[in-house]
């Protein structure tokens, strides 16, 4: 198959941020309205071309259908992402140009750039699950993280903004560097960077890869846990939560996380499928054991302390990212792959909704944060707080909500590759973690209004609830579909 | 001819001399690492976070020399092009911060924390 015809949904994606980026600038209000249709149009146009004739993508990449699973999941989420953001950037320009306050200056908007922005980033998300060589991967990867950067500096006007995207930047540059010297190492060991002959090059050593080959593979895992806001590179991600708007935080919560696991994925895929199954090197796999132990207990733990809603949901993530780990270390062969996948689904969805529901409400001209301004939301801003106690109920794995079936997929990965122990420091987390989502919970919809949570009103933009409340509903209406999600996420990982 | 010289170049580089190359560029990556994690300009922070890079660049050309493969030498020029987008970027937030606080020292920004 031709490369241009491969990608076609990323080429897409392209016409749709440079359409963005000019509709952006025209001095017509009505069309600059039109901005998020337009990225949504054009997501919506790469998932429809990879649905219709996508049926052979990336046939050199490791995982030749996992393009298809990702450019749908990816670009449908992206469509949520783009609905929650829509008015973010630029938006008390765009109220002073409409009150006539200030003429139109199309030098000054930033309005166009920041879609430009969230359709590229998803694009490296799709480039990220068709790589075939480790360019690919690394190029797949910083356009994945290069556009965030720029997205939490201009998300809000606070220097807080901009002292997050500084602590993303420079830790985020730092880790390309050292996974891309993993790079460097693994083509020195194997003399090649397509990641079907590194494979082949592991398979004929027989287990035995040499110093070389694992300190790359370390040092690339290491580098990408940076996506994954994994333990130890885990530092930047409540400073950075906190900082960015709720619904960059969003953003920021699913596609470099989704792009990272993906990564990994592939990588391991070279060192560890062999002809009678699935087995890592054991230094590679106490790593990995050990930054999974180490991120769901420390994510749950800080999180756990919290006394802002926005700073809880961030170690939250990074408390996902160790559940995630389990699946990546259990491997294609006992469903972990599968359920890693169904797994980001769940997750993407639960966050969105979670950071829709903070980014929908206003108190004093500000975000919503605290604890205490959630307390007793439900009295006056019903959907924002139904939205924000399903999506947490989800994220804890309450049953019978999307979030649970993607735990449950993981830990049975989990027990049948014989992680026992994993399986079940990954169960006690989950109880430590029902400690802080229950509040998320329980305080909006039973506890008492306060006199801060008296003063929270709704966001003049409509677009965050409607996207909060299409992420609550589908985290309650998909797990009746599961089956065939599941049997899809499973069929993703046959060669 | 060319055969002949293909052969004369390829055994000129022993393992001797990879050695060589990739203990630079290690040192090269520590020394990037060590400034990254001490240092609190953010300008000198960023540029220790280059030698990183360009100690990936060392290695890829030398191990590309080395297998006679030259995939190693095309991915350094996407790491240069990568290089220089990442350098925009930090430039670009170098100035935004220091306007905001007359500054380049990164202890300064610390409202968000724990």
């Amino acid at each position: 198959m031709n490369i241009v015809e491969l990608l076609i949904p990323e080429l897409i994606l392209l016409a749709g941020s440079v359409a963005c980026a000019i509709v952006g600038v025209s001095t017509r209000r009505s069309m600059r309205d039109a901005l998020p249709a337009v990225a949504i149009a054009a997501l919506g146009a790469a998932i429809a071309w990879t649905l219709c004739c996508g049926d052979t993508l990336a046939e050199a990449a490791p995982m030749p259908a996992l393009s298809k699973w990702v450019t749908v999941v990816g670009c449908g989420l992206g469509m949520l992402l783009v609905l929650l953001n829509a008015g973010t950037a630029d938006r008390d320009y765009e109220a002073a140009v409409a009150a006539g306050r200030t003429k139109f200056d199309p030098l000054r908007t930033t309005r166009g750039e920041f879609y430009v922005f969230m359709l590229l980033s998803i694009g490296g998300l799709l480039l990220a699950a068709k790589a075939r060589d480790l360019i690919w991967l690394f190029l797949a990867l910083e356009l994945t993280s290069l556009p965030t950067y720029v997205m939490v500096a201009m998300s809000r006007r606070e220097q807080r903004a901009q002292e997050a995207s500084m602590k993303y930047f420079f830790l985020g540059a730092m880790s390309a560097a050292m996974f891309l010297y993993g790079f460097a190492l693994l083509y020195g060991a194997t003399g090649t960077v397509e990641l079907a002959a590194m494979h082949e090059v592991f398979t004929a050593q027989q287990g035995d890869v040499g110093m070389i080959a694992l300190v790359g593979m370390l040092l690339a895992i290491l580098g990408i846990a940076f996506k994954l806001a994994a333990v130890p590179m885990h530092l930047y991600a409540a400073d950075v939560y906190e900082g960015a708007a709720s619904s960059v935080t969003a953003f920021l919560g699913f596609v470099p996380k989704a792009a990272g696991a993906i990564a990994v994925m592939g990588l391991l895929w070279t060192m560890g499928m062999h002809a009678d199954g699935w087995l890592l090197p054991p230094m590679v796999e106490v790593m990995l054991w050990v930054m999974a132990v180490l991120t769901m207990t420390l994510g749950n733990v800080a999180a756990l302390l919290q006394s802002s809603a926005k700073r809880m949901l961030g170690w939250s993530s990074v408390a996902h990212s160790g559940y995630i780990l389990i699946g990546v270390i259990a491997g294609p062969d006992h469903g972990g792959w599968a359920a890693v996948l169904v797994y980001l689904l769940g997750y993407g969805l639960s966050n969105t909704g979670a950071f829709a529901a903070l980014a929908a409400l206003r108190r004093g001209g500000n975000e919503v944060e605290s604890l205490e301004d959630l307390s007793g939301l439900a009295e006056r801003h019903r959907g924002a707080a139904w939205t924000l106690a399903i999506s947490s109920g989800s994220l804890l794995g309450f049953p019978p909500l999307l979030g649970f079936w993607g735990k449950l997929l993981l830990f049975i990965a989990g027990v049948s590759s014989g992680h026992i122990v994993l399986v079940v420091i990954a169960g006690l987390n989950s109880a430590i973690s029902a400690a802080y989502y229950l509040k998320l919970v329980a305080l909006p919809l039973m506890g008492a209004s306060t006199a801060r949570s008296r003063e929270v009103e709704p966001l003049s933009v409509q677009w965050p609830r409607i996207a909060g409340l299409i992420a609550a509903a589908a985290v309650i209406l998909l797990p009746i579909g599961l089956p065939a999600i599941a049997a899809c996420a499973a069929a993703v990982l046959v060669n | 001819m060319s055969d002949l010289l293909h052969m004369t170049l390829a055994s000129a580089m022993t393992e001797a001399d990879l050695a060589r190359f990739l203990v630079l560029s290690s040192l090269l990556f520590a020394v990037g690492l060590c400034g990254f994690l001490t240092r609190r300009n953010l300008i000198v922070m960023f540029l220790c976070t280059e030698l990183m890079f360009q100690a990936a660049v060392i290695a890829f050309v030398a191990f590309g020399r080395w297998h006679w493969d030259f995939s190693g030498q095309v991915f350094v020029i996407f790491i240069l092009t990568i290089a220089a987008a990442e350098a925009a970027l930090a430039l670009a937030l170098v100035v935004l911060l220091h306007r905001r606080r007359n500054t380049l020292d990164a202890d300064t920004w610390t409202e968000l924390h724990e």
